[in-house]
């Protein structure tokens, strides 16, 4: 399990490599990579729901990055799009898309679907801790005006 | 500063915000801001496809400027420095030369190379088929895959490829490599290989992106956004499907 947390690290900093990342903060956005995928791992341990972790996950990955935005000045999604990418239900997508061309179709249906409430939990994980800190932060922002 | 080139210096900013996949919400605000900075309102509409500014002094004159941006990209260090440039300006009013120089940098700033970039794709193709359950036998062979299909993708998208077709030319492509060489080598497991191959391509960005912009209240954007990505899911997954079942049938 220790293996796959060191996984997810590499598995963050190699899509930022891509995005252009700026060199300083390659470590940062792997640890959100990481921290993502431990909590996933903490919760699917308990719940054994693949959609309840990833929505814990998406939220550990969104307060993590939304406070790292506000303590150095950054961008938020220069950590939260590295920090996503374990969580990305890529393997179940596939396995849909296997059983849709050995015409085994409901066993396509009955992974699509999963691939698809996985990915909207980690949408709406995103969307819950984005909108607590922009709730949180708006209020303190009309006030400096 | 000249009303005219505060229109300039805020499309320009606005321009590398959106082209490099930048949120509608930050390019309004950040746009705002540069015209704010010196002394005017600014008034901006962004969706993924362009920006409509118009630049307003106190005492009702008008100038509106409208940029179209065809070519998207994902690139995270530009938007950062467009971000940190419209914060300074509030402080530091820059004149229309400086301020046009530093936006030029920001332009040409530098990229990784593409061999570096090349190295991270097929090292994120082979942590991700560990990351799933693959053998290292597995993760080696698909991130040779993935150096093919990323080089190849650089190249054909600077031609100026239809982007439907270039990402099912790439799913064919995965697919069919990944099964010819299971055949070849019995040892491999094509599931593995192609769950790994794909993850360079899959839209990350375009979606939570388009989740965010959502959330903020920007429909029209958002929603271009979420059926990008959902157009390049689909294009790939035909192209993967589609050497699949050829193959699987032909064999």
């Amino acid at each position: 399990m220790i293996i796959k947390i060191i996984l997810a690290f590499f598995g963050s900093i190699f899509p930022a490599i891509l995005f252009n990342i700026d060199r300083r903060k390659i470590f940062l956005a792997g640890l959100c990579g990481a921290i993502g995928w431990a909590i996933y791992q903490l919760l699917f341990y308990f719940t054994q729901s693949p959609i309840i972790a990833s929505f814990f996950g998406a939220i550990a990955i969104g307060i993590y990055s939304e406070s790292l935005a506000r303590i150095i000045k950054t961008p938020a999604f220069g950590f939260l799009i590295p920090g996503i990418f374990p969580l990305v239900p890529g393997y179940k997508a596939y396995t849909a898309l296997r059983h849709i061309v050995e015409n085994n179709l409901s066993a396509a249906l009955d992974k699509g679907i999963l691939t698809l409430a996985v990915a909207g939990s980690i949408g709406f994980g995103i969307m819950f801790s984005t909108a607590i800190f922009k709730m949180i932060f708006s209020g303190k922002r009309v006030k400096r005006i | 500063m000249d009303i005219k080139e505060v229109a300039e210096i805020a499309t320009a900013a606005g321009e590398i915000l959106l082209r490099n996949g930048a949120e509608a919400y930050r390019v309004e605000e950040t746009i705002k801001k540069i015209c704010n900075s010196y002394g005017y309102e600014g008034e901006c509409i962004s969706n993924s496809t362009g920006i409509f500014i118009s630049v307003i002094t106190p005492d009702g004159h008008m100038v509106t400027s409208v940029k179209r941006i065809n070519q998207r990209d994902v690139d995270l260090y530009r938007i950062e420095r467009i971000n940190s440039f419209s914060r300074d300006l509030i402080n530091n009013p820059l004149s229309y030369e400086e301020a046009k120089k530093v936006l030029k940098d920001i332009y040409n700033a530098p990229n990784f190379s593409l061999g570096v970039r090349i190295f991270a794709a097929s090292m994120t193709a082979f942590v991700y088929t560990l990351f799933f359950n693959g053998t290292v036998l597995d993760a080696l062979v698909s991130a040779i895959i993935s150096i093919g299909i990323y080089y190849v993708l650089d190249k054909l998208s600077k031609a100026g490829m239809f982007q439907f077709l270039l990402y099912y030319l790439s799913g064919l492509i995965i697919g069919a490599v990944s099964l010819g060489l299971q055949l070849l080598i019995p040892q491999i497991n094509m599931d593995n290989v192609i769950t790994g191959a794909i993850i360079v391509l899959l839209p990350g960005v375009a979606f939570t992106n388009g989740i965010k912009d959502i959330l903020y209240g920007d429909y029209v954007s958002g929603s271009a956004k979420l059926s990008e990505a959902i157009l390049i899911i689909v294009a790939m997954g035909v192209g993967i499907a589609t050497a699949l079942s050829l193959l699987l049938k032909w064999i």
